[in-house]
């Protein structure tokens, strides 16, 4: 293994803090699914078209193949592994499941990630806003109809009962 | 007609999977960790066509962290070579290595394999590489390819035309000369990739003490994989297992054997260490697997009314650069199933497919897309030559109820589908009178509204007749067992490869219904082949007629067993009407169904533990297997209706709606067929409108990231209505048709056919696809021109 | 695709930076959204020794009002410029171009200085800078220059930023009373970068132009101006006839090169499609007819 510029990083993971070893230019999916082994991050593209690797980093949505890890000190990374509480799923990821709005689920988590962001910052989207908003997220199984609907619930979900 | 015949079929449950793929659990090739696995990286030719004169990894085995650098030569002797020659007239044999030892056929061929310790290394090593390239003229045209003298692709073929298959039934030249009119119509589609979200990848694991080899790929057809891997690696059947645990995405390309995939298993025998390989975005879109590439001519004889006396189709296909799969084949499906759902029987077709200096191509969901925009776009043509209604030129052609079982004039028997019903709802649905009306409101205010239809009849599974009178070999059937487990569950295994279909979900439909449990008892598992019986896997839309179908087999056939058991328990005569529902054996009593003391558990745990109990005979246990062929081939079929605007001035198209009825027979999970039907019509739109493989006259690949080849967003992808029917299948287990591809067939029929009715006014012909703001802007600014000019 | 590998700065101040900058060992590439040059590494399209990454500098993102001109840091992201109420009144078309930047996700990292280094002839926030006659201040260890938009785009992906320069801060005149503005864009696909991009200004008083600017992003290798050019249409009535004269002057001023894939009589004929389009959007702003 080379040790060319291995930096040791702490990084803040799901509320948890991790001590990594990594080069400055490995990248932050890369680190999340190889060095944490939360595999749930995907990558689908490698120059943030695609959307699969969005996490959320101080409660934005980031794509984690255009980060690299060694940004992330100081910053609190909140990946899918920590969206389900205690096997519990959120309003969104259960209506998403009821909506069919998953089908090979490589997607998912990026979308999930997006989405949670996204309607804490947006509660009432139109679904011409939903649908620019899932505009960074590629699916190739779904024709994105039952995320559609699965988002529009779960907003209406979320604002009925709080 | 419903469903209302089952219990468990067609009930509306979520899917079974979801769990973990909504909470990041899944388990795809790259999240199988494998502590120590080297990472292998490719090294691809920049070029078209080029002699390789040497290879030189010093610099690269330099790196630190790098193990190996291996090429041609080094793989010709761990594989064998792969023969591609089925003994069908008119095919030309390959022979392709495991890598290019001689030249690459196209940019981004591999011609080495870096072996290091993860994959940024192997990326820094690869670059470093030196292959020293005597440049070929390239060859990146289909005409140019069957031009005399052009650069040959394969130097082992006297040219670069790899089949070419024509027949003729009845007399469609007589037909031409008899005819008011002959109307000929090209089109043209273009080059496209599939572009699952999951990439390409694997991990080999040789276990040298058993002398075994353990293979995580993500793939559609695990068995059959299996036996072509442990051949070309020389090694005995038993000594492979594939595991193909979550795959995301397949649609196609996730079938065949790729050399990639080969190396690496290779790779990771001779070093004796694990090896993995992540394919990226780049190579996937320039070096995996495309499809469609397809010129087409049709000619149809009409007479004064619009109805068919002839037809005639001619194809030209772009191959690429290899064979790995049989070049004869997937545009003989569209000649072969072309006429559809109407009703002519002289008909010819000449079909060539030849090779290119591209990626070789593969089968991509609905390989035989380009069917039906053929046939529709065809009879939209004939209507508008003869100044008819394309409504009523496809209702005078289309079959008649009573005219099933319809031989096609190819051999197809066409039976138990629904061609005027779907298309009678279709039209119904989107108010077809109401359109033609703002239509023409609409010209008048220079406004560009069109309306396409388009109706499919989806060849979905084919059996092993169908295969031997094509002359191809291998097999259609399936394979599946169920077991039941002393506690009273359900598990059950069928040979097909998920690839997020949700089988999980529908195979559990149908083991519910054939053995009387809830879908909650039984477990599916697939995609191991140590554990999955050996069956044909995934492709096509055979999961529900091959894969449901024997499990419906397999499950009656463990319930009729489970209930011999319960007569024998309950001490009753042959005649006493007994099943099983929701985990309880029943008896009937006069009209009504009774619970009986015994449950699926009871009979269960008799069968495991207590055998001597069971009647006179029965061996012990609960363990039950299938093997089933289908039908020939059997036949979905659906009607889709788009309607669109064009923007004169930019050319760009909007969908304003979207409808289809269809009509997929008996459906074991309505929400997974829902689910197929959308992604599939999302694939067609997508398709048609942005996705473009694009090579320049010298090979290049221009489309080698997501920023070119586009592929459609949330934005661009209207909502669609669907309209269900079933009309069941005579000779399938509960009369299971399948479905996945006919919305993407439907889709791009639809949507073209509905772009050329709107610009129809302005004389425009739409004759080639994408349908790019560009094309259509040039269209009509030349259109409007001309107009102007004879005006 | 993994990027060649690199050295990691943090920048922890203004100062910090543009030493890191100016130290000169192996090229340097400054880090802020990465939404543009991450790609590039990971393509290895870009090779750089050195990245300075910009991102704690959280005081190089802000908007402020400094009477005639909105001052705003390179590290403002997308979405701040889109929503911020402060740009919306003083500096609208500069807030509207913003909302059209890629989508939701890409809006939240991209920031206004990243965008305009990278230059792309398309892109927005560049169309905007150039059409308004922004201001931008470039600082280095050892100097400061403010250059006019117009001279900072150079060519395609090319500005006059030195290697050891950053953006400090950007200046955008403020819209004037009667101003309304409108930036239309026309790409393959919901905010993929415009094939063609238009944005103007207009000042209508009494039913007559009083004042517009225009520039149209797309067909030339750097944002173009056309305010200059379309000052003989001031003073008129805009009725139908007049969008369309504006229009057909964009259209034979526009130019655009050919191109194998976009043919330029389509980007001709986008720009002045794009112009109709904008004027009447910002006579319905003008006149209030519209929010």
């Amino acid at each position: 293994m080379s040790e060319t510029g291995l930096r040791e990083l702490t990084l803040t993971v799901n509320g948890r803090n991790h001590a990594v070893r990594a080069q400055p230019r490995k990248l932050l999916a890369d680190v999340l699914r190889e060095d944490l082994r939360l595999t749930g991050t995907h990558v689908g593209c490698e120059h943030g078209v695609c959307g699969a690797c969005t996490v959320l980093v101080d409660g934005q949505p980031l794509r984690s193949c255009l980060t690299y890890a060694v940004q992330m000190e100081g910053h609190e990374v909140s990946t899918i592994e920590s969206v389900a509480t205690k096997g519990r799923l959120s309003v969104l990821q259960q209506a998403l499941h009821e909506a069919h709005g998953l089908q090979c689920g490589f997607c998912t988590p990026g979308i999930v990630m997006t989405f949670e962001a996204f309607l804490r910052q947006h509660p009432d989207p139109s679904e011409a806003e939903v649908r620019e908003a899932l505009a960074g997220n590629l699916c190739r199984c779904t024709g994105y109809q039952g995320i559609v609907l699965a988002i529009l619930r779960a907003a209406q979900q979320m604002r009925t009962e709080p | 007609m419903g469903q209302e015949n089952f219990h468990y079929i067609g009930q509306h449950a979520p899917r079974k999977e979801d769990y973990r793929f909504l909470t990041g659990q899944g388990r795809y090739v790259d999240d199988v960790e494998v502590p120590g696995a080297l990472h292998a990286c490719f090294v691809r030719s920049p070029h078209a066509h080029a002699r390789i004169k040497s290879i030189d990894p010093g610099l690269a085995l330099k790196i630190d962290g790098v193990v190996a650098v291996f090429t041609g030569q080094d793989l010709a002797q761990w594989t064998t070579r792969q023969r591609m020659a089925p003994p069908i007239e008119g095919l030309q044999p390959m022979e392709m290595d495991a890598l290019p030892i001689d030249k690459v056929r196209f940019q981004g061929d591999p011609v080495a394999c870096v072996i290091a310790c993860d994959r940024y290394v192997a990326e820094d090593a690869a670059e470093l590489v030196q292959v020293d390239y005597e440049l070929l003229p390239a060859v990146t045209d289909m005409w140019q390819a069957m031009a005399p003298g052009s650069p040959r692709v394969d130097d082992a073929l006297p040219s670069n035309l790899l089949s070419h298959q024509q027949a003729s039934f009845g007399d469609p030249s007589a037909r031409k000369r008899e005819a008011y009119r002959v109307v000929e119509s090209t089109f043209s589609m273009h080059r496209q990739t599939h572009l699952p979200i999951e990439t390409r990848g694997c991990v080999a694991l040789w276990d040298a003490g058993r002398s075994h080899l353990t293979f995580h790929v993500g793939n559609q057809v695990p068995h059959p994989y299996r036996t072509t891997l442990a051949a070309r690696l020389r090694l005995a059947e038993s000594q492979v297992t594939i595991i193909s645990q979550d795959v995301g995405g397949g649609f196609g390309q996730k079938i065949a054997l790729y050399r990639e995939e080969l190396v690496v298993a290779a790779a990771a025998r001779q070093l004796g260490q694990a090896v993995r390989w992540r394919e990226d975005r780049m190579e996937n879109l320039l070096a995996s697997s495309q499809a469609r590439e397809d010129f087409c001519r049709t000619r149809a004889a009409v007479d004064a009314d619009g109805k068919l006396l002839g037809l005639e189709l001619e194809i030209v296909e772009d191959f690429g650069a290899y064979s790995f799969y049989p070049g004869n084949y997937l545009a003989r499906v569209v000649a072969m199933i072309l006429t559809g759902p109407y009703k002519v029987q002289d008909y010819s077709y000449d079909v060539r497919v030849v090779l290119s200096n591209k990626v070789a191509n593969g089968p991509m969901r609905a390989p035989m897309a380009i069917t039906s925009w053929l046939m529709e776009g065809t009879l939209d043509a004939v209507a508008r030559a003869l100044g008819q209604d394309p409504l009523a030129v496809r209702r005078l052609n289309m079959l008649s109820a009573h005219e099933y079982p319809y031989s096609m004039a190819t051999g197809e028997v066409l039976e138990d589908i629904t061609p005027r019903q779907t298309l009678d709802a279709a039209v119904e649905a989107i108010d077809y009178d109401s359109f033609r009306r703002s239509q023409k409101a609409s010209l008048a205010q220079s406004r560009y509204l069109g309306l396409g239809i388009c109706t499919v009849v989806e060849s979905t599974t084919y059996g092993s007749k169908f295969y031997k009178s094509a002359g191809i070999p291998g097999s259609g059937h399936e394979a599946a067992w169920i077991r039941i487990e002393p506690s009273g569950v359900v598990n059950a295994s069928v040979g097909l490869g998920p690839t997020g279909q949700g089988y999980e979900t529908s195979l559990s439909h149908a083991v519910a219904e054939g053995l009387g449990v809830p879908l909650t008892q039984v477990r599916v598992l697939l995609g191991n082949t140590d554990i999955a019986p050996y069956g044909m896997g995934s492709r096509g839309a055979r999961g529900g007629t091959a894969g449901g179908g024997t499990l419906v087999l397999c499950a009656r056939q463990a319930q009729s067993h489970v209930l011999a058991i319960a007569r024998h328990q309950l001490g009753l005569a042959e005649d006493v009407p007994l099943r099983m529902l929701d985990a309880r054996v029943q008896r009937k009593q006069e009209d009504d169904w009774q619970d009986t003391r015994l449950s699926l558990a009871d009979i269960a745990r008799q069968a495991y533990l207590d055998p001597t109990s069971l009647p006179a005979g029965m061996s012990p246990g609960l363990e039950f297997h299938q093997t089933y062929d289908p039908p020939p081939m059997t036949y979905s079929n659906s009607t889709h209706v788009c309607e669109v605007e064009v923007m004169a001035e930019t050319g760009a198209v909007h969908i304003r709606r979207y409808v289809v009825a269809e009509d997929c027979g008996t459906v074991l999970s309505p929400v997974v067929v829902e689910g197929q039907q959308l992604g599939a019509i999302a694939m067609g739109l997508s398709g048609t409108l942005f996705e473009h493989v694009e090579y320049d006259a010298n090979g290049q690949n221009l489309t080698g990231t997501l920023a070119d080849y586009l592929v459609a967003t949330a934005c661009e992808l209207p909502h669609i209505q669907i309209l269900s029917m079933h009309t069941p299948n005579r000779r399938t287990p509960a009369g299971i048709k399948g479905m996945a591809e006919g919305g993407v067939m439907g889709a791009i029929g639809a949507l073209s056919n509905a772009v050329a009715d709107a610009l129809a006014p302005l004389g425009v012909k739409v004759e080639k696809q994408p349908l790019t703001p560009m094309y259509l802007r040039a269209l009509i600014r030349a259109a409007t021109v001309s107009n102007k000019e004879t005006a | 695709m993994k990027p060649a590998a690199f050295d990691y700065w943090r920048a922890e101040s203004i100062e910090d930076a543009l030493s890191q900058l100016a130290s000169g060992e192996g090229e340097a590439k400054v880090l802020a959204g990465g939404q543009s040059l991450g790609p590039m590494l990971n393509m290895r399209l870009a090779t750089p020794q050195r990245l300075i990454d910009l991102n704690d500098l959280s005081e190089l993102a802000y908007i402020r009002d400094q009477g005639d001109t909105l001052e705003v840091g390179p590290l403002t992201r997308h979405h701040q410029l889109a929503q911020s109420p402060l740009l919306r009144r003083r500096c609208p078309l500069l807030a509207r171009a913003s909302q059209t930047i890629g989508h939701y996700a890409i809006r939240q990292r991209g920031t206004l200085g990243g965008s305009l280094a990278h230059a792309d002839p398309a892109a927005q926030l560049p169309l905007v800078a150039v059409t308004l006659g922004a201001g931008l201040e470039l600082q280095s260890a050892r100097s400061r220059r403010t250059v006019p938009a117009q001279e900072f785009f150079v060519s395609a992906m090319n500005t006059s930023l030195a290697p050891d320069e950053i953006i400090r801060s950007v200046r955008f005149p403020a819209a004037t009373e009667h101003e309304a503005e409108a930036f239309e864009i026309f790409s393959r696909r919901h905010g993929d970068f415009a094939i063609v991009a238009v944005a103007c200004t207009l000042a209508l008083r009494d039913e007559r132009v009083m004042g517009i600017r225009l520039g149209v992003g797309g067909v030339h290798a750097t944002p173009l101006n056309l305010s200059a050019h379309l000052q003989g249409f001031v003073g008129r009535q805009p009725n139908m006839a007049w969008i369309s004269d504006v229009a057909q002057a964009v259209q034979d001023l526009a130019n655009p090169a050919e191109d194998s894939r976009i043919p330029a009589d389509y980007r001709q004929d986008l720009a002045g499609s794009l112009t109709r389009q904008a004027l009447a959007s910002a006579l319905q702003r003008a006149r209030g007819d519209a929010g």
